[in-house]
């Protein structure tokens, strides 16, 4: 295949064709429903079958992180990180990244490890990807349950402000969906996706207000990191969670745009090359 | 029913991973060049025509890489043709490989859902038939409830073939699927095949057993090099 079909992105946003696209993968999950829920169900039940401690494992991800960042910033290089008590600061920003970083984790090889269904059976293609994201999410719900017990432990006072959580998240959502579509399915004409994508996400952990705020940053610093999305989203929902801050509207909005029409172009791009898979993989 | 119109499939055999073409391919691959064309491309269909009416049952025949399993791919819509057009009415109920989906750490009965699934059946439908299908299986009561991995060959086999033939679908792609089990249960899977014949399926059998060939398929297409003889 060659490079310059896959970029091939012109005339995407206003042709016919690409709406009938998206509707049509609204569609398929509608009639796939029971696939994606028993493909779903069997990625949860084979990954924590035969684990002692089983679905535990999801909470440990973050909260371990979260002690190593707490112990770090405390006793080895102390600073004050914030106003906020480190433990629940971190936390609230490690919980997003890990629903994040292990969707993304699980769905770039899900393609080629069902190899075996896609050169032999028909369905939709991107109920692969998508049952991984559901897979961490309900870790992600595992692990926000541990979130409103610190909530309490720190007393935190909740604010009206906690309800743009909900907005937030569905942009998380809609930006993880279109990573998982891009880029599992570049790995399946390229294998280097999955060889990099340890080490990316890694960088990508730093490049993120997880452990630091970006507060009392430079406008330009501001500025660089805001060309990560996640800054934005994973910024935002600590602040209306822990420290009762709302969102800036007219930031929101953008940032919203912009997300929207990445998802709508991932969506259209992965059901064109969809065709290639069973060729390819 | 089914109708393909002048079908042909190019595969190109230097892309940077080729599983699929070399599955296509093998034997070609060890005693002649493979490539019938000089740019490194591979024609694995060349024009097939071809209908299969409502019930009918067509069998395809041909040696290793003749395109037999090509052509089931397209009709069951995991490749597309490189030129030309098809009509299918119908659902299809891909048989090409069994017990897609299983996974070892699962128990049998979780995988009669995983695989029954893939093969387009909704819960519901798989609830109705899952006694059935534990039945036709001849597998124990007790041994239902145990991991796959755990299984011998046969039971294995046997339980993917009975997802199968439970499927809901009105076209059934058979792949060399006959070629299971002991002597009784291949009788039985030839009278299952008979009977979803007999209730108005459409079959399309691959196979290299001229006998069971002969018993089920109404016309046998021979092919040879993407081509029908």
């Amino acid at each position: 295949m060659q490079f310059s079909n896959i970029l091939r992105i012109k005339s995407f946003f206003i042709s016919y064709n690409n709406i009938i696209k998206m509707l049509k993968i609204y569609r398929n999950l509608i009639q796939y429903k029971d696939l994606l829920l028993i493909l779903t169900w069997r990625e949860i039940s084979v990954r924590y079958r035969q684990t002692t401690i089983g679905i535990a494992w999801a909470i440990i991800q973050p909260l371990s992180l979260m002690l190593v960042f707490s112990f770090i910033f405390t006793y080895l290089m102390p600073t004050k990180v914030s106003g906020y008590p480190k433990m629940i600061f971190f936390y609230a920003a490690l919980v997003p990244w890990t629903f994040f970083s292990t969707a993304i984790n699980y769905a770039i090889p899900c393609l080629v490890n069902q190899y075996n269904l896609i050169t032999k059976i028909y369905f939709p293609r991107e109920i692969l990807p998508i049952s991984q994201i559901i897979v961490a999410f309900v870790d992600f719900l595992l692990a926000s349950i541990l979130f409103v017990f610190f909530m309490f432990f720190y007393n935190i006072s909740l604010t009206w402000y906690v309800l743009w959580f909900f907005p937030l998240f569905i942009q998380l959502i809609l930006f993880t969906v279109a990573m998982s579509l891009m880029l599992s399915s570049l790995n399946v004409f390229y294998r280097d996706v999955n060889v990099a994508s340890g080490f990316v996400m890694r960088l990508w952990f730093f490049m993120t207000p997880i452990f630091y705020s970006i507060d009392a940053l430079s406008i330009k610093i501001k500025l660089l990191l805001f060309l990560n999305p996640l800054t934005f989203i994973i910024e935002n929902m600590r602040r209306c969670l822990i420290e009762g801050r709302g969102v800036i509207v007219w930031q929101f909005l953008i940032v919203s745009v912009i997300l929207l029409i990445y998802f709508f172009a991932s969506i259209v791009y992965f059901k064109k090359i969809e065709r290639k898979f069973a060729d390819v993989i | 029913m089914i109708t393909l119109n002048d079908i042909w499939k190019q595969y190109k055999l230097n892309n940077i991973t080729h599983r699929s073409i070399r599955e296509d391919v093998v034997n070609l691959f060890k005693h002649k060049p493979i490539s019938n064309q000089p740019d490194g491309t591979f024609w694995a269909l060349k024009g097939i025509n071809f209908s299969v009416k409502k019930g009918q049952c067509l069998g395809l025949y041909g040696p290793n890489g003749s395109g037999k399993s090509t052509i089931l791919k397209i009709i069951g819509n995991i490749t597309s043709p490189t030129r030309g057009t098809l009509q299918i009415n119908g659902r299809i109920a891909p048989m090409i490989q069994q017990g897609a989906g299983f996974h070892l750490d699962l128990t049998g009965r979780e995988n009669i859902y995983v695989n029954a699934s893939i093969l387009g059946m909704t819960i519901k439908q798989i609830r109705k038939n899952i006694d059935a299908i534990i039945e036709f299986s001849g597998l124990d009561k007790d041994m239902i409830d145990v991991a796959v991995k755990k299984y011998s060959t046969g039971m294995y086999v046997r339980l993917a073939f009975s997802v199968a033939v439970h499927t809901e679908a009105d076209i059934f792609l058979i792949d060399e699927i006959l070629a299971v089990g002991d002597e009784d249960f291949k009788k039985k899977c030839m009278n299952q095949i008979l009977h979803l014949k007999k209730s108005g399926r459409t079959l399309i059998v691959v196979t290299h057993n001229m006998d069971q060939m002969e018993a089920v398929s109404d016309r046998i297409i021979y092919i040879n090099k993407g081509v029908i003889q």
